[in-house]
């Protein structure tokens, strides 16, 4: 039986390699000591830290920067970078994907909803006159001013 | 002890009940909270860092930037805070070039990054700093009997090699704190479990959060004891919607340790917000004495 040839796609590492945490992916050896201590494997079969990492290796940038990726079901909580060996840091690889899905425009919509606002006010939660209400009422100070236009100038 | 407050958003602007229990509860500990003006979003180790890490960094960056130009040391209440200002520091430490570029940004606002600032939860303030023997000391009604389903989420301690808090299989800080109260700290076997919130599905988030609120259950705790405002918001109003989505009432409370601080120090359940909570800590103060 014929071998299935494997062809890996170089251009995309390089891609991820220059996003901040992407170049860490290069350290992985398969081990799946990730996999054993991920909630979000436990509870879905269809998210896997070792097989994203698998596929960042091979270059398989459709599988995981397309619309049906499955990285967008990581829940953020650090246990594969807590137990990597080989200080691969899959989730800083991660999210270095959810990054260059960002610039292809292939990240879920509510992304930019969940997030936008730090852009706009320099705060991450809509502040309303309930909140303000509800801080007088508490005896809370006023709220300090958000230096907004400064970050406006920093970032990109 | 002079130190300056980093609130973040979610403290302030969703849950203010957190950030009065903070201001209540540390004075009498002898902690002077020093506000300061300049702070903005730490950012958002999630959805923000999701869509830019540069951004973040950079962001993250100036807040460490103001905060330098007081001298005094930083404490988070949020996790979330305190997990973007550590990664931040880490990774601008261990990369000279990465500093480099965030500083340039920097730059053109007239501040730059030097990482000469100490930066902790607060909750590593009161054991390495004042000692938990200063909290048992400040309680005036000790929460004899109550037990405590702890809660420690994610990123306090992961990864452990930035955050340096404690072990992260077995971490003992917040335990420590609610015996300090004279409550018990309730072992149950989802005690390392995520929140869920993180996770961008409407499914994966409830099955975590209910797994571990039946393991609560399961050891009969009078509450759960956090210090995270992204995991209340999974617990308080994601009761809400267990029950309505798989039809599972616990009704347990949720309860930031600080308030439970301030019911400790003699405070009324008012005084550190319990009444703004959906799921209300009758439980808890049918257990309190005096």
């Amino acid at each position: 039986m014929e071998k299935e040839k494997v062809v890996v796609n170089f251009r995309f590492r390089e891609r991820l390699n220059k996003v901040p945490g992407g170049k860490h992916h290069n350290y992985c050896y398969q081990c799946s000591a990730c996999v054993a201590s991920c909630p979000a494997a436990r509870f879905t079969k269809e998210f896997n830290p070792r097989v994203i990492l698998l596929k960042a290796l091979l270059g398989m940038e459709e599988d995981l920067t397309g619309p049906d990726s499955p990285i967008w079901l990581c829940t953020n909580c650090y246990s594969c970078y807590e137990r990597c060996p080989q200080d691969v840091r899959p989730i800083e690889v991660i999210i270095a994907l959810k990054n260059i899905c960002v610039e292809k425009g292939t990240a879920p919509e509510n992304l930019t909803k969940l997030s936008e606002n730090i852009g706009k006010t320099g705060v991450s939660v809509v502040i309303t006159s309930a909140v303000n209400r509800i801080r007088q009422e508490l005896g809370l100070p006023e709220l300090k001013k958000i230096p907004i236009e400064e970050l406006k100038v920093i970032i990109e | 002890m002079k130190v300056v407050p980093f609130w973040g958003c979610m403290m302030p602007l969703k849950y203010p009940q957190m950030e009065l229990a903070i201001r209540k509860t540390l004075p009498n500990l002898g902690v002077e909270l020093v506000d300061i003006e300049g702070f903005t979003c730490c950012p958002d180790p999630i959805y923000f860092k999701g869509r830019d890490k540069m951004n973040w960094l950079t962001i993250a960056a100036r807040n460490l930037a103001v905060a330098e130009e007081t001298g005094l040391d930083v404490i988070t209440m949020c996790s979330g805070c305190i997990s973007t200002l550590k990664e931040a520091q880490y990774l601008l430490a261990e990369d000279e070039e990465l500093k480099f570029e965030v500083n340039q940004r920097l730059k053109k606002i007239n501040k730059e990054y030097k990482g000469k600032i100490k930066v902790k939860h607060v909750t590593v303030l009161l054991r390495d700093d004042l000692g938990m023997g200063a909290i048992t000391r400040s309680v005036k009604r000790p929460l004899n009997g109550i037990r405590v389903g702890i809660h420690y989420g994610c990123h306090l301690l992961k990864p452990s090699q930035i955050m340096q808090v404690d072990d992260a299989d077995y971490p003992q800080i917040l335990d420590d704190f609610v015996r300090a109260m004279g409550a018990i700290p309730v072992e149950h076997k989802e005690r390392m479990l995520c929140c869920g919130k993180g996770c961008m599905d409407d499914e994966l988030p409830l099955e975590m959060t209910e797994s571990i609120f039946s393991a609560i259950d399961e050891e009969k705790a009078d509450c759960m004891g956090l210090i995270c405002p992204t995991c209340f918001s999974s617990f308080d109003l994601g009761q809400l919607m267990i029950a309505r989505k798989k039809g599972r009432e616990f009704n347990i409370p949720v309860i930031y340790l600080f308030q439970l601080l301030g019911l400790a120090q003699g405070l009324k359940p008012e005084e550190v917000g319990l009444h703004t909570h959906r799921v209300k800590p009758e439980r808890v103060l049918q257990k309190l004495v005096g």
